[in-house]
């Protein structure tokens, strides 16, 4: 490189020290949450790559006080029951802000598929201090791994490395790490976000202890665990152009026509063909000849070529209707809750399922605002609600249809989860989902199926109050007319048959049984 | 005490009905016949009569009517103990028997329009007067001159000799019997005023009538009266104010008010309306003294706007009478009587030579 290259190339882990907003780390409160976000989010996977109901315990305390100008510094602790990482792993997995090169395709719940090194990196930033990884495979020694990352160069520097003990009984993970930060103000966001990732992970166990000594406990209310997502081909229509030049240069192919075939899925060889011919190229032709113009022409040929089937939605992992319902029943404590998965569907080639679910009464209380927990991949969205497209689908409903006066001053919370290999977010800061047309469609009509039975919910509920109060007042009416009567005719008519009568009523809403009976008797 | 017999008969009637109901598991009902438009008719000959047609059914198993069946059913066992014990109560006494602890949240009233509507509904059933079943207004209204009756204690009265302003008529007069009567006719007088002023001038001893002192509108207890007398062949002239509402007053006495079409033999047919008329003003016996005419309130024209509709009132004679108010727009009072004269001397002169001309007129009688 001469003198004059004015322009730096710059590792990864620079570019995200330049640009921390992009990930959440625009300041010391939402630094705070991301943190401990990231690192649960990591804790989470490790435990469901393992297949097994994952078990987070988290613990934040305070490390040294606030001094005027700077803010307290805290030491986190995130332990979870994953497979566990041998010693030449920790470095890679933790110590590199990782650059995707998937050329897989994927459903993956990191927001930035970064994990939580940009969390120990934030920490190593503000405070200099390096991070510790405790970890053990199954029936391997226990290794600690004290170490800090190389930003300019974007490498592991290890520190130091013991072995705490010979053989490990069990697996897993711990990650420590200092950074600056303010829990008091991010409180409420991260107590929030671990409340509502429970509901959308309810196999999960959560523990979390915080700076002020409150122990908070998520437990898990099943140990089924969705399937795992499958991974698959990139769907023709789903690159862009720095993509399909990246699997150019890396394939081992030998022929454009073989090219499509091998790294793309719904591309068979009589559809290689037909799109080779639309881009003007000869399907023998090797990948590695190919210039750049012909990289143009071959990527405008796959964005303009119709007959492609729809991608394939089986890299996506929904939650299902029944754990969704689990994890709001656990959390919410809720007198009626209806999930709905909706049957996958396409947006700009992106395939995505749509989940959602209404909550209802019981330890729900109306808050006199919309309640609607989002989430993407399984990670609740908690900032910038009323941008949502599902809180403005919401806004829309007219509810009164459903037996809802306003949404806004009853007992009722909306939950709304999108899991897609690229989930719509208008904006970087992946905080609230975009208007898609055939998104909003599929959450309109998710919430609507949920409603239709929230309608009849509470129309069986009312009837039945309204039965109820029918009951009590013929009681007490009638027990005025037997005194009167008694006193009238010196008898007291017994006036259990009539009210029995009225009870079958009310039992009739839900049993039914009593019915017959009453008729034939 | 056949009364009372009758009455309680009833009420058990009723009451073992709704006993046998519930032993049978079924909800009790009440049929009784609603004082709706459709079951009251108007006749000019006989006023208005009850005619049931249509029956309503209060019933126990819908929960609005359940309130008013076990309201009839205690409003029932009050009238009984009341009655057995000989005691009476007013409305207001049995607005206030329903506030009673027990009842709260229950039968415990509003106010005393849902007690005095229960007791409409009581007479429909029982088909009996209310004062049948021991609830009576207080008394208003007294007749004096020379009738001899027997009250229900078995004393014999003399209407003239039982006070200034004669016999009060109670309120059950059905158990009074006339022992003698020594009059020509009866003049029901709408004020307490000119009528006291007639018996102290020694009017009703002269000339052999009977002042009835209506004060106002006719009770119902002195229509019952009114109409007793009738049967029995005494004459009855009405002589009121000349204003909008004494044509109701009038007309209540000759044929029942809509209000108590259900309860029979108020109204008295033979009755005649002798005074004070348009055209005792416009032409006859006050065409001189139009100065001392009052004029309407508003609230008056409004009573003469509403004469219009009145069923009672629709018959040429009524309807031409009221029209004069509208056009008038002034009212004459009995007491025109002393603007024609201040001396008490010429007043008795006058309320005589109106009497003799009216009297005369209008039922043929001359005193």
């Amino acid at each position: 490189m001469s003198d004059k290259v004015e322009l730096e190339e710059i590792s990864a882990a620079d570019f995200f020290y330049r640009n921390k907003s992009l990930a959440g780390f625009d300041n010391s409160v939402r630094a705070t949450y991301t943190i401990v976000r990231e690192l649960v989010e990591n804790a989470l996977d490790a435990a469901e790559i393992a297949e097994r109901p994952p078990k987070v315990e988290i613990i934040l305390k305070e490390f040294r006080e606030k001094k005027t100008g700077s803010l307290p510094w805290y030491k986190i602790v995130v332990a979870d029951n994953g497979v566990g990482l041998g010693p030449e792993e920790i470095p890679r997995a933790f110590g590199r802000v990782f650059v995707s090169s998937k050329y897989r395709l994927v459903q993956s719940r990191g927001t930035f598929g970064l994990g939580g090194t940009m969390a120990l990196l934030y920490g190593q930033i503000t405070t200099s201090m390096p991070f510790k990884i405790i970890s053990a495979r199954l029936r391997e020694p226990v290794y600690e791994i004290t170490m800090n990352i190389d930003i300019k160069r974007n490498e592991p520097v290890v520190l130091d490395r013991k072995i705490l003990k010979g053989i490990s009984r069990s697996s897993f993970t711990i990650v420590e790490s200092y950074f600056e930060g303010n829990y008091p103000r991010a409180k409420k966001k991260i107590v929030e976000y671990l409340h509502q990732t429970a509901i959308v992970v309810p196999y999960a166990d959560i523990s979390f202890l915080d700076p002020e000594g409150n122990l908070y406990v998520f437990p898990r209310s099943t140990d089924v665990m969705p399937e795992r997502p499958k991974e698959s081909l990139f769907h023709p229509k789903g690159v862009d152009l720095e993509l399909l030049q990246r699997l150019i240069e890396s394939t081992n192919t030998r022929t454009l026509k073989s090219f499509l075939v091998r790294h793309f899925q719904r591309v068979g060889e009589k559809t290689a063909k037909e799109v080779l011919k639309l881009a003007g190229l000869p399907p023998d032709k090797n990948p590695s000849k190919l210039t750049k113009e012909e990289i143009s022409s071959l990527f405008h040929a796959l964005k303009t070529y119709t007959k492609f089937l729809p991608p394939d939605p089986s890299v996506l992992s929904p939650l299902g209707a029944d754990l969704f319902e689990s994890g709001i029943r656990k959390e919410l404590q809720p007198e009626f809750v209806k999930a709905v998965q909706r049957p996958p569907s396409v947006y700009e080639a992106h395939p995505f399922i749509v989940e959602t679910a209404i909550a209802y009464g019981g330890q729900i209380r109306a808050t006199g605002e919309i309640q609607l927990y989002r989430y993407a991949n399984r990670i609740p969205l908690l900032y910038d609600v009323s941008s949502d497209v599902s809180y403005h689908i919401i806004k829309r409903i007219d509810w009164s249809n459903y037996g809802i006066k306003s949404p806004e001053d009853e007992p009722i919370v909306f939950f709304v989860h999108i899991v897609s290999t690229k989930v719509p977010f208008k904006t970087v800061g992946k905080e609230f989902i975009a208007n898609v047309p055939e998104v909003a469609r599929e959450i309109e009509l998710g919430l609507r199926i949920c409603a239709r039975d929230l309608r009849l919910f509470l129309s069986r509920k009312r009837r039945k109050e309204l039965l109820k109060r029918r009951y009590e007042l013929f009681k007490i009416y009638y027990q005025i007319i037997a005194e009167t009567l008694e006193e009238l005719l010196g008898e007291r008519p017994p006036i259990e048959n009539l009210l029995h009568r009225l009870r079958v009523d009310i039992g009739e809403e839900y049993g039914g049984d009593n019915r017959g009976e009453e008729e034939s008797s | 005490m056949e009364e009372i017999t009758e009455v309680k008969r009833k009420a058990l009637e009723i009451a073992r009905n709704i006993a046998d109901h519930i032993k049978r598991g079924d909800f009790p009902e009440i049929e009784y016949p609603p004082n709706t438009q459709s079951n009251i008719a108007f006749d000019e000959e006989i006023g208005y009569t009850f005619d049931p047609k249509n029956y309503s059914k209060i019933r126990g198993s819908r929960v609005k009517s359940l309130k008013t069946l076990a309201g009839v059913l205690y409003g029932l066992s009050r009238a009984l103990d009341h009655l057995e014990s000989g005691l009476t109560m007013t409305k207001r006494d049995f607005y206030y028997v329903h506030k009673v602890e027990r009842l709260k949240g229950t039968l415990f009233p509003q106010d005393q329009r849902e007690t005095d509507s229960r007791i409409v509904l009581m007479e429909l059933i029982l088909g009996m007067p209310r004062e049948a079943f021991s609830i009576t207004s207080d008394p208003r209204g007294w007749i004096y001159g020379d009738i001899e009756l027997i009250d229900r204690s078995g004393r014999v009265l003399r209407a003239d000799q039982v006070g200034e302003m004669g016999y009060s008529v109670p309120p059950r007069p059905e158990n009074i019997k006339f022992k003698r009567i020594g009059v020509k006719a009866v003049i029901a007088i709408e004020k307490v005023g000119p009528a006291k002023n007639m018996i102290e001038l020694g009017i009703p001893e002269e000339y052999k009538i009977a002042i009835a002192i209506l004060q106002g509108q006719a009770s119902r207890s002195m229509r019952r009266f009114l109409r007793m007398l009738s049967d029995e062949g005494v004459p009855i002239a009405i002589l009121t104010d000349l204003s909008p509402w004494s044509l109701r007053i009038a007309a209540t006495v000759i044929y029942n008010s809509i209000n108590s079409a259900h309860i029979p033999h108020l109204a008295s047919p033979e009755a005649r309306f002798i005074g004070i008329l348009t055209d005792d003003v416009e032409n006859g016996f006050f065409k001189d003294y139009q100065f001392a005419l009052e004029p309407l309130t508003p609230a008056d024209l409004k009573a003469a706007q509403d004469n219009l509709y009145l069923p009672n009132l629709q018959a040429e004679f009524w309807q031409k009478e009221n029209r004069w108010f509208l056009e008038k727009k002034k009212k004459a009072e009995i007491e025109i009587f002393k603007a024609m004269s201040p001396s008490a001397k010429k007043l008795k002169e006058l309320f005589l030579e109106y009497l003799r001309e009216k009297l005369d007129e209008h039922l043929g009688i001359s005193i």
